[in-house]
């Protein structure tokens, strides 16, 4: 299992806001979905690709601590593409290195 | 001796360099140029000496003083990167908008150390349009560290056999097409074939050949340098000490 603390992911919003605001399912790439808790509710409608920055928790969701949505205004962003960069960073990881301290 | 210039898109080169410096602009992440050591004046990642980078993050912070600006710039693969661009005072405003936090970038600059913290100071910072940016710096950084890796590796190796693919569209004299085997002199043939497999765009330095061919002295190194300028099988680039080969492979 993954001891991650800070990882990021990038995950597609599907459009599941539970209603109190407060968790996201977001679906990646490849059909997943992961449940997203965060911090404070959302207070308006998001869609679109969104970059989570949390923890993963025990029962394998994320604790976000902070989200960036990413601009579509000119361009879509390829998410597909993404997560093949995403696989080639973590076969290449001597190319890529993430802090010390953490496991990928 | 005929002095050619490389220009490529990834390459800035000011003004002749005294000393054996990379000119290429790197894709970096944080976590390498923090990893990088530093040795006088040059910094390194693995062996591979860098000074210009490039990085894509995100701002987390940013300071305005009268002559610079301070950014923090986060990539999330170590802690965020001071990042500093000085203000053009002369400029009447336009040229240095301050990047909002939480905005997307690309950085180029030289990385820089100071008591032990590295920093960057920026030639350039320009806000992400398309984040499809983001993947591409992603991959580039993956390919430019493996290829600049593998170029230092291959380069200790003296190839066995040399092609000959044609002429390079690189500016410099133009050799024929393809270089004789005979007429060269086995030390010629080894310091023409480490220079062959070079594709750093400055060539090779007098040092590095120096580094690589144990058995030669250097002054038996220029001497097959001269011969082999002189013949059209390479030519100097940044200064009279770095050369590249007429036929690239």
């Amino acid at each position: 299992p993954l001891d991650v603390a800070e990882e990021p992911k990038s995950t597609q919003y599907s459009g599941e806001i539970h209603p109190s605001g407060k968790f996201i399912v977001l679906t990646d790439g490849l059909g997943k979905h992961t449940t997203v808790e965060l911090s404070e509710p959302l207070d308006e409608e998001i869609s679109g690709v969104i970059e989570v920055v949390g923890r993963v928790t025990n029962q394998a969701t994320i604790m976000c601590a902070s989200f960036v949505q990413f601009r579509e205004d000119k361009s879509a962003f390829d998410l597909e593409l993404y997560n093949e960069a995403l696989k080639i960073i973590q076969e290449f990881h001597e190319y890529f290195p993430f802090g010390t301290g953490m496991n990928t | 001796m005929h002095k050619g210039w490389t220009v490529s898109p990834a390459v800035t080169v000011p003004c002749p360099s005294q000393r054996s410096r990379s000119q290429n602009i790197v894709p970096c992440t944080v976590s390498q140029l923090l990893a990088a050591e530093q040795v006088d004046e040059t910094f390194r990642i693995c062996d591979v000496e860098i000074s210009q980078v490039t990085v894509v993050g995100i701002v987390r912070h940013a300071e305005k003083a009268p002559t610079n600006i301070l950014y923090k710039v986060d990539d999330m693969t170590a802690a965020p990167m001071d990042v500093r661009q000085w203000v053009d005072t002369d400029e009447a405003g336009g040229e240095n908008v301050v990047v909002p936090p939480g905005t997307y970038v690309k950085v180029a600059g030289h990385l820089r150390s100071f008591q032990n913290k590295k920093s960057l100071v920026a030639f350039k910072i320009m806000p992400l349009e398309n984040m499809n940016e983001f993947t591409t710096h992603i991959l580039e950084i993956v390919n430019a560290h493996m290829m600049l890796r593998k170029n230092l590796m291959s380069a200790s190796r003296v190839p066995q056999s040399f092609s000959s693919t044609g002429i390079s569209d690189m500016g410099g004299y133009r050799g024929g097409g393809s270089l004789p085997v005979n007429g060269l002199t086995a030390y010629q043939s080894q310091v023409l074939n480490l220079i062959k497999s070079c594709h750093v765009p400055e060539g090779m330095s007098l040092q590095d050949l120096k580094q690589q061919l144990h058995s030669m002295s250097m002054p038996t190194i220029k001497q097959a340098v001269e011969f082999l300028s002189s013949e059209g099988h390479i030519y100097s680039t940044v200064d009279d000490d770095h050369y590249k080969s007429t036929d690239a492979e």
